[in-house]
């Protein structure tokens, strides 16, 4: 049973301070590194290594209310460096660290993106990224302030009580209503939209999560998830932080590399619960030798939870099959479905039943009607993504936004007491997604028997491995190579069924004729989806004109895919 | 020196028809391998040679040297 009690906690610095108050050994955060004793932080350390950190952010001349983007890798001080900046009323917005193909100037180009959207007032990174940034912030007109080195800063010294105590008052003078974070979604171009939440927003989803996922403080999360997502940051952190419990953190680039990792860290710290985007399903099991995993046991699991891409019943599946003889109980398979627009959640399936599935007509699917399949169907098999959590309400609707009935397609709208707060600089954005209080989420589903099935998407987002990627970005990127028509290049996410995600293709018209000049083609758009850390998947060449426009005259990622996928033009070439 | 074998083995697996694979040259600068694919080179590689990483092997690889290394080790050259 779930024993988490609402105290009078206004803000989440309160309520870690109760948490460290009434545990004050118990570890709040267990930093994982591969092949060494991880970091163990206990709230009452946390706590005072966060106060620590947000004299140092006083010190360095951060306001309340402004935003401190943290670019930085898998570091222990992360943690503390978080918390004392929400202390000093300051919001923290964790962004990607650029990853070694990301081109300088695109990460310039996305932080300088964000910053004028968002308005990013300092970056605190670490010294190796500061030749990068710098010209930045000295560039005429530059919104954000300034750069700091916060892993450079003195924590072990005592404080100053002076400070310590302004600062003690800085937070107390914050209202739940006030926000907390900064959330950015995906794209590197200027079409991230910032996530405004409050105080008030957490602390609600931690009570409504924790209750529909039945927490206790007997729980233990462990993840690999980047805390750049809400799936890493709110899920794995933010939530079990506010709850009093611990959360275990593997470096997510370790964990690509060797997903052993998580199988470990489950094992010794005999962790219960954990959240996974549904491609690492498919990693964990077929990517891992059996003879390494004769010391793994997931007997302590109570709650694996599938969310951030669309959910598939041939990687539970797997799952159940490679590690059942490891101790894990398939009634363990959980799954979530949300966004950052809520907080992270809207529906819930509660651990410890199956999850239902249903097995529906493909054909009448697409054509907007879930019909149960009969013997001549071509099946499609659709996994509920659970029930409303508590404080969440959600329509089916169509494209006139009125309700649909059960077993309908149409697109999801919420309503949830952990909405936010609209996108941060963006009151047109945001009008055009909430209407008396709905929020309009792009996402095309149907409900069942008050289970919500997620099936498509309205826009055409990409997702790969749990990250969102906009097509437009890889379009505009695609365009500017040599050879291409421009204007004329289509991105879209093709179903990879082995790795249990979708992958990024490309149409692109050429008047390239022989195989060679094909084939260079293909290395230059490979080469230019590197600069901007996406990695195309596919390349299809077509004839000028080739392409089918769209109502509005720019070339059609729906229809264009749809031809593609159909294989019947002899006049495509792909690699 | 990266071997004729294991340069055809990981580019066969990228769908490429040449590159430039040098000791020093690291996964990100070689077009298609990101973190998603490197778990299937290992494993192309395993298959190819008849041979098996452990995890943590696989983690200390900094560049396509260390992974020829790896793979002559475990082939006992």
């Amino acid at each position: 049973m779930s024993n988490f009690q609402m105290d009078d906690s206004k803000t989440l610095w309160q309520r870690w301070n109760r948490n460290a108050e009434r545990n004050p050994d118990k570890e709040a955060i267990v930093h994982w590194v591969a092949g060494e004793e991880p970091v163990r932080w206990t709230y009452k350390n946390l706590i005072e290594t966060a106060k620590k950190f947000s004299i140092r952010v006083k010190e360095a001349g951060i306001k309340p209310g402004e935003v401190c983007a943290i670019v930085m890798h898998h570091n222990p001080f992360f943690y503390p460096l978080y918390l004392g900046i929400s202390r000093a009323g300051a919001l923290p917005a964790v962004l990607a660290y650029p990853n070694p193909r990301l081109h300088p100037d695109k990460f310039r180009q996305g932080l300088e993106g964000m910053a004028q959207r968002s308005g990013l007032d300092y970056i605190l990174t670490e010294r190796e990224l500061d030749p990068i940034i710098r010209p930045l912030i000295e560039k005429p007109g530059s919104t954000i302030k300034s750069v700091f080195f916060p892993l450079e800063w003195d924590y072990k010294n005592e404080v100053d009580k002076k400070l310590d105590d302004e600062i003690e008052k800085i937070a107390l003078s914050i209202k739940e209503t006030d926000p907390i974070l900064l959330q950015h979604s995906s794209g590197t171009t200027g079409l991230q939209k910032p996530v405004v939440l409050s105080h008030r927003a957490i602390l609600n989803h931690v009570q409504n999560l924790g209750n529909a996922l039945k927490l206790s403080d007997k729980d233990k999360f462990v993840s690999w998830l980047p805390l750049y997502h809400d799936f890493g940051l709110i899920a794995c952190f933010q939530i079990p932080l506010a709850y009093g419990i611990t959360s275990i953190h593997i470096n997510p680039f370790e964990w690509v590399l060797a997903p052993i990792l998580l199988l470990e860290a489950i094992t010794k710290e005999k962790a219960t619960v954990t959240c996974l985007p549904n491609f690492a399903y498919n990693v964990l099991a077929e990517k891992i030798h059996d003879d390494e995993l004769n010391e793994i046991s997931l007997e302590s699991l109570r709650a694996v939870i599938n969310g951030a891409e669309p959910i598939r019943h041939d990687s539970h599946q797997k799952f159940t099959e490679k590690f059942k003889k490891h101790g894990f109980n398939p009634l363990a398979l959980s799954c979530l479905y949300g966004m950052a627009e809520v907080t992270l959640s809207l529906t819930v399936h509660e651990p410890g039943k199956p999850i239902p599935e249903l097995t529906v007509d493909r054909n009448e699917l697409s054509n907007g009607v879930m019909k149960l399949a009969g013997k001549d169907s071509v099946v499609r098999v659709c996994v509920s993504t659970g029930r409303l959590i508590d404080g969440c309400d959600a329509r089916i609707v169509d494209e006139n936004r009125k309700d649909l009935p059960d077993g309908i397609v149409g697109e999801v709208a919420v309503k949830s007491v952990s909405m936010f707060d609209g996108y941060r600089n963006y009151p047109e954005k945001t009008a055009e997604v909430v209407e008396n209080g709905w929020y309009f989420s792009g996402d095309y589903g149907f409900r069942y028997n008050d289970e919500f099935f997620v099936i498509g998407r309205k826009k055409d987002l990409i997702i790969v491995a749990g990250k969102n990627i906009y097509p437009e970005d890889i379009e505009d990127t695609v365009n500017q190579v040599d050879g291409v028509d421009p204007g004329r290049v289509v991105a879209f996410g093709e179903e990879d069924e082995q790795m249990g995600t979708e992958q990024i293709a490309v149409i692109a018209e050429t008047k390239a004729e022989s195989e060679k000049e094909k084939n260079d083609l293909r290395i230059a758009i490979l080469k230019t989806g590197m600069s901007i850390d996406v990695n195309i998947h596919k390349v299809y060449l077509v004839p000028s004109r080739w392409l089918i426009k769209s109502s509005a005259g720019k070339p059609s990622r729906k229809a264009n895919k749809e031809r593609i996928l159909s294989r019947e033009d002899k006049q495509v070439w792909s690699r | 020196m990266i071997s004729q074998e294991l340069k055809k083995v990981i580019l066969n697996e990228l769908d490429l028809d040449d590159f430039d694979l040098q000791d020093e040259t690291m996964a990100p600068e070689v077009p298609g391998w990101d973190s998603l694919n490197h778990v299937n080179i290992i494993v192309a590689v395993e298959n190819k040679f008849g041979v098996k990483f452990k995890s943590y092997e696989v983690l200390r690889l900094k560049n396509v040297g260390d992974l020829q290394k790896l793979l002559n080790a475990k082939l006992g050259k």
